[in-house]
């Protein structure tokens, strides 16, 4: 059931290889590499909010991490992209372990704020620094290939989507994830170490969202605090895993592409009422919420009663380890 | 009495001003059954918690299998043979009763596959094994002990803590879990259990620890035990002492 599940998803990674061979229109291509692009983000949230419980609203930090290290070694450094697009990877691994270690000691809408209020940080940085180019952001030498860009994205996303496939569904890893999601306290008396597998799930979330980060910025040619650190990157992934279906990877694949569909043919032919498009948004978003708890996924393959969302810490004899922690 | 699996030496655990525990000492002997009891607020899952991992010993020592393990993590624990249940249940809600025991199964077996294989085992001994693909969620309180148990026990623990796993039963739920207690001592693994019932404690106990206020207040056979003046004064007030 689980391998013929894969045996999809490769056939659908064969079909989306052999796309610009068919394809020749350069808008859709762009299309196409945005929204295996969002497929990534969405499913890199979805490794912490989905698999461990954490609603990390510092997600866009990653990515304007990436976008800021490849883009500062290759136009400050003269590093050649696939060098400064590892190296964003490699300084979200770090940031991931820095940002994780306060942070992760906290649950729930604490976790949420804390980690938003690190992404804010980041960007009052961005903005002031010189290195950045501050709020006139930074251009990056051209390169106006649209298919090498979609071969780049799609082979990063898809080597994180076998990746985290190998890693949360077939390896021990992603249960361990999902029992420190269900109960942490539970999960130390069966020999799991929750802050260890914390961090790694971050990590784990924040690399490839940083190197697709530095794919975009050497993509679009130029990036600013705004729309590199801003919330967007966040808030939409947290919609599409919300949308498509928490703690699965399909989920956030489905969800990834029809918000990212709606959206673009929202703003294709109905440019002014842009408005409009986020008040629907929201209200779809909500709707699901209340009527699709499982996503969209979850309502159409399983089709069970609706999951009961993460039980709250019961009045339990176990510590209070540091105050907020435990709520 | 020469080779104790745990020692608990001059333990204290304070909450700010309370003494939640207070130099208590016991050791138990690898193979038996120790039972703990006492009132109501008496300290016994404060003590758990302590030899668990969960809290740090404000004074004193805890020493398990040779090592001082004093303050040690409760997942390093795990790994060095100590399961525990809890009081108030601890399962994986939205995992399946099989993955739920996977999980712990992963202490000893790190491969899925193995793992698994091991957890069916655990429910087959426990009785779960018709529920297994079902939520963990979906189970009864009775189910849910069961499940309790089924945990610590994949861990392969030599060393087991049981909390208050028979209270809320019917009687026949008691039974069975009576029989599963006393086949696991069979198999080797030493127990220290903290019950309410008298008659489920006094029955497979080997020997007993009384707590009461925090202090050990008597140690000996069941039978001792209930006939100690101040063990009965704790239960039963003055006048019946």
């Amino acid at each position: 059931m689980r391998d013929r599940r894969l045996l999809g998803s490769l056939a659908a990674f064969a079909l989306l290889l052999a796309l610009p061979a068919v394809v020749r229109d350069t808008f859709f291509l762009r299309v196409s590499t945005e929204a295996i692009m969002w497929i990534g983000l969405a499913l890199t949230f979805d490794v912490l909010a989905g698999y461990t419980g954490y609603l990390n609203f510092g997600h866009s930090a990653f990515f304007g991490l990436g976008c800021y290290t490849t883009a500062i070694l290759m136009v400050r450094a003269g590093w050649p992209f696939p060098a400064a697009a590892a190296a964003g990877g490699a300084a979200a691994a770090v940031a991931a372990v820095v940002a994780g270690l306060p942070t992760l000691r906290l649950r729930g809408a604490y976790f949420a704020i804390a980690t938003w209020a690190l992404a804010r940080g980041i960007q009052q940085l961005a903005l002031m620094m010189t290195i950045t180019g501050g709020p006139d952001g930074m251009r990056l030498p051209p390169f106006l290939d649209p298919k090498f860009f979609y071969y780049v994205m799609l082979g990063v996303v898809g080597a994180t989507f076998f990746l985290l496939w190998f890693l949360l569904e077939r390896a021990p890893f992603g249960l361990k994830l999902k029992a420190i999601r269900e109960d942490e306290q539970g999960a130390k008396a069966l020999g799991l170490n929750p802050t260890l597998l914390k961090i790694q799930a971050f990590v784990l979330s924040a690399v490839p969202t940083a190197v697709i980060g530095g794919i975009f910025a050497y993509w679009v040619t130029f990036i600013d605090p705004a729309s590199t650190l801003g919330d967007l990157v966040s808030d939409q992934a947290l919609v599409m895993v919300v949308f498509g279906g928490m703690g699965t990877l399909i989920g956030p694949v489905v969800g990834a592409v029809l918000i990212f569909a709606f959206k673009t043919v929202f703003w294709a032919y109905l440019a002014e009422y842009e408005v409009l498009y986020v008040i629907i948004l929201g209200a779809a978003i909500a709707a699901s919420v209340v009527f699709l708890p499982n996503g969209v996924l979850g309502e159409l393959l399983y089709r069970r009663g609706p999951r009961k969302p993460a039980a709250s810490e019961p009045a339990a004899p176990v510590p209070a380890t540091s105050g907020k922690a435990e709520v | 009495m020469a080779d104790p699996i745990l020692s608990v030496d001059g333990v204290s655990k304070a909450f700010g001003g309370l003494m939640a525990v207070s130099e208590v000492s016991f050791s138990v002997q690898r193979g038996e059954i120790m039972g703990l009891i006492g009132p109501n607020g008496a300290g016994k899952t404060t003590l758990f918690n302590v030899v668990s991992g969960y809290y740090a010993p404000t004074r004193g020592k805890v020493v398990f299998d040779g090592k001082d393990v004093s303050g040690k993590p409760p997942y390093a624990l795990a790994a060095r043979g100590i399961g525990r249940t809890f009081q108030v249940v601890k399962p994986f809600p939205g995992l399946s009763v099989l993955e739920n025991v996977v999980i712990a199964a992963f202490l000893k077996h790190p491969r899925r596959a193995d793992a698994e294989a091991h957890a069916w085992k655990v429910l087959e001994v426990t009785g779960l094994t018709d529920r297994a693909h079902e939520a963990a969620s979906s189970l009864t309180l009775a189910g849910r002990k069961r499940l309790e148990i089924s945990k610590a026990l994949a861990l392969e623990p030599i060393f087991l803590l049981l909390d208050e796993v028979v209270a809320g039963l019917n009687p026949t739920e008691v039974d069975r879990t009576i029989e599963l207690i006393l086949a696991l001592r069979a198999r080797g693994i030493t127990i220290l259990i903290v019950e309410h019932i008298m008659r489920v404690i006094m029955r497979i106990s080997d020997r007993l620890v009384v707590l009461n206020f925090g202090e050990k207040i008597a140690e000996g056979s069941p039978a001792d035990v209930a006939a100690n003046p101040a063990v009965i004064e704790a239960y039963l007030g003055e006048a019946h002492a």
